[in-house]
């Protein structure tokens, strides 16, 4: 060996040396940041006093600021999907009031689901999930997309494995319970926390609920006719949303058949119970953010709130599944829709429009925490 | 011709057997259920409300007119469910509540005094009648009709759930 060649390897196994050291106190780095970054202790969830205390948290979950931390991780993660693409994130949107803004969203393998994404808004005061109700918490929601073919398409085993042979996310477990192995239960456990976390208090509606603000007299009128029931007998006009997007959350956690159809593609929760005057029955969403979540309707009909409130004003279908009250509610005695005229449509929107929360949808909290950090 | 004749006749009445089930299958009998802070969890369906004591109340609907609900005391049945009612309701008992849900999600509570005879003459009832016929299908099959309350609220349509509860 020549001493050219020497001095060539010694310049290499310094160089290599120097680069292992620099690679060692950056791995060493990161993982003492990411340690000292987990936030810990009980999650303090802040909202108005209008929205009442009945919310839905499970006792054996409780809000922690790590369980919270690790749950917005995962609800980003698109390793929880069969080709690492797809991620709670990708149908929920944070700009978009966490809808993806499509009539029905796109799976791992291809297909299309069978029903609109719902906009995760205030989920804390819902006690009932999905479009038909069929789940009563957000630990049980959670694995529904997951294991979906339709959708993420990985069962919660594989998930498991996947998190747990990362470096990243076995310490992140342990902070939130106890040890680090990686469950298909805790997963869900911590994407609950975060969901829970996602509360949107602070429109320009809640700033006129506080007192803060007045709203325009169009608003104003918007928001009259939005509360009214119509009683054409007593010349009273009104569009009666209050009856089920009614109260300060714009939420009642209502089901009802609302016309769209008399002969029914998807039967809702008439699917579940095999009642037929459950036929066409689905969930009556929240308001808030409302202008953000076009398209509208279980399977996304409706491209915008004209068409929404076209649909009430004109072409309610009658069936036996109708929902009671909104058979002959309406401003014209004898007619089954509500029939409303131009100005009171451009009223009840401007309404509608109070409801969007910008800082709900920037939020720095809820957004995806993977688009800054790459290691993991 | 008779040869043929002898083996159809049961294959038809298999065949109807059969789409009576299917039918009985995809179209369960409607029922309310009776759960909580019972002793003895109930499903009561059409059938077992005809058998219980039927009562009829009159009360005034949405429509302005006055009709008449033929039903079950809501007491009578959550007696028979094995809830704390008349000896039986006292002391930390009387804070329960009585959590009516309905097909569409709607509910509405009552306390136990004011469902139970001994308290008040109110007639809080189960009905699944209206002036005689089956109640209207987007009110039915079971629906509170409550005598008294000068709002229909909680006269709630399409009960499907009936949970006693503890106030904590």
């Amino acid at each position: 060996m020549s001493a050219c060649q020497i001095e060539k390897k010694r310049y290499w196994s310094r160089n290599f040396c120097v680069l292992l050291l620099f690679l060692s106190f950056f791995v060493g780095f990161s993982a003492l940041k990411s340690e000292e970054e987990v936030p810990r202790g009980i999650y303090s969830l802040e909202y108005p006093v209008y929205f009442g205390n009945r919310t839905n948290i499970s006792k054996e979950n409780p809000l922690t600021q790590q369980g919270v931390y690790l749950g917005r991780r995962l609800f980003y993660e698109t390793r929880l999907s069969a080709n690492n693409t797809i991620s709670c994130g990708s149908c929920h949107r944070q700009e978009l009031a966490f809808t993806d803004g499509k009539k029905l969203s796109k799976g791992v393998d291809d297909t299309f689901t069978d029903r609109n994404a719902m906009a995760l808004v205030n989920l804390l005061w819902n006690r009932k999930f999905f479009w038909d109700g069929r789940s009563g918490s957000l630990e049980d929601q959670a694995q529904f997309p997951m294991i979906s073919a339709h959708e993420m398409g990985q069962d919660m085993e594989t998930s498991s494995r996947k998190l747990q042979s990362t470096a990243y996310y076995p310490p992140l477990f342990k902070a939130v319970f106890g040890d680090d192995k990686i469950t298909g239960k805790r997963i869900t456990f911590a994407l609950a926390q975060f969901e829970r976390t996602l509360i949107s208090a602070h429109s320009r509606y809640d700033q006129y609920l506080k007192q803060q603000i007045k709203l325009s007299p169009e608003e104003m009128r918007g928001m009259t006719l939005f509360n009214t029931a119509p009683n054409p007998e007593k010349g009273i006009r009104g569009a009666n949303c209050a009856h089920c997007h009614g109260g300060p959350k714009n939420y009642l956690e209502l089901f009802h058949n609302n016309g769209l159809d008399s002969v029914y593609r998807d039967r809702g929760i008439g699917q579940i119970t095999g009642q037929e005057t459950d036929h066409g029955r689905f969930k009556i969403p929240t308001l808030r953010n409302i202008a953000l979540t076009a398209p509208y309707m279980h399977d996304g009909r409706f491209s915008t709130l004209e068409e929404v409130i076209e649909h009430y004003s004109e072409h309610v279908k009658p069936s036996v599944a109708l929902s009671a009250f909104l058979q002959n509610e309406s401003n014209v005695k004898g007619s089954l829709p509500l029939k409303l005229n131009s100005v009171e449509k451009k009223e009840l929107i401007a309404f509608l429009n109070t409801l969007t929360d910008s800082i709900f949808v920037s939020n720095p909290k809820f957004s995806n925490p993977f688009v800054t950090l790459k290691s993991r | 011709m008779k040869r043929y004749i002898i083996p159809v006749v049961p294959a038809l009445v298999l065949l109807f057997a059969c789409s009576t089930l299917v039918n009985a299958q995809t179209k369960p009998e409607a029922s309310v259920k009776f759960s909580g802070e019972v002793v003895r969890p109930l499903i009561i369906g059409a059938s077992g409300l005809q058998r219980a004591e039927r009562v009829t109340v009159d009360r005034k609907d949405r429509d302005g007119q006055v009709h008449h609900y033929t039903g079950v005391l809501l007491s009578d049945l959550l007696a028979r469910a094995g809830t704390t009612m008349g000896k039986e309701l006292r002391g930390e008992n009387l804070t329960k509540y009585v959590l009516v849900e309905a097909s569409d999600g709607y509910q509405i509570i009552f306390t136990l005094a004011e469902l139970d005879p001994d308290f008040t003459d109110e007639k809080i009832i189960l009905s699944d009648q209206m002036d005689s016929k089956p109640l209207p299908l987007a009110d039915g099959p079971f629906r509170i009709i409550v005598q008294n309350d000068k709002k229909p609220a909680r006269c709630i349509k399409q009960v499907t759930s009936i949970k006693v509860g503890f106030a904590q």
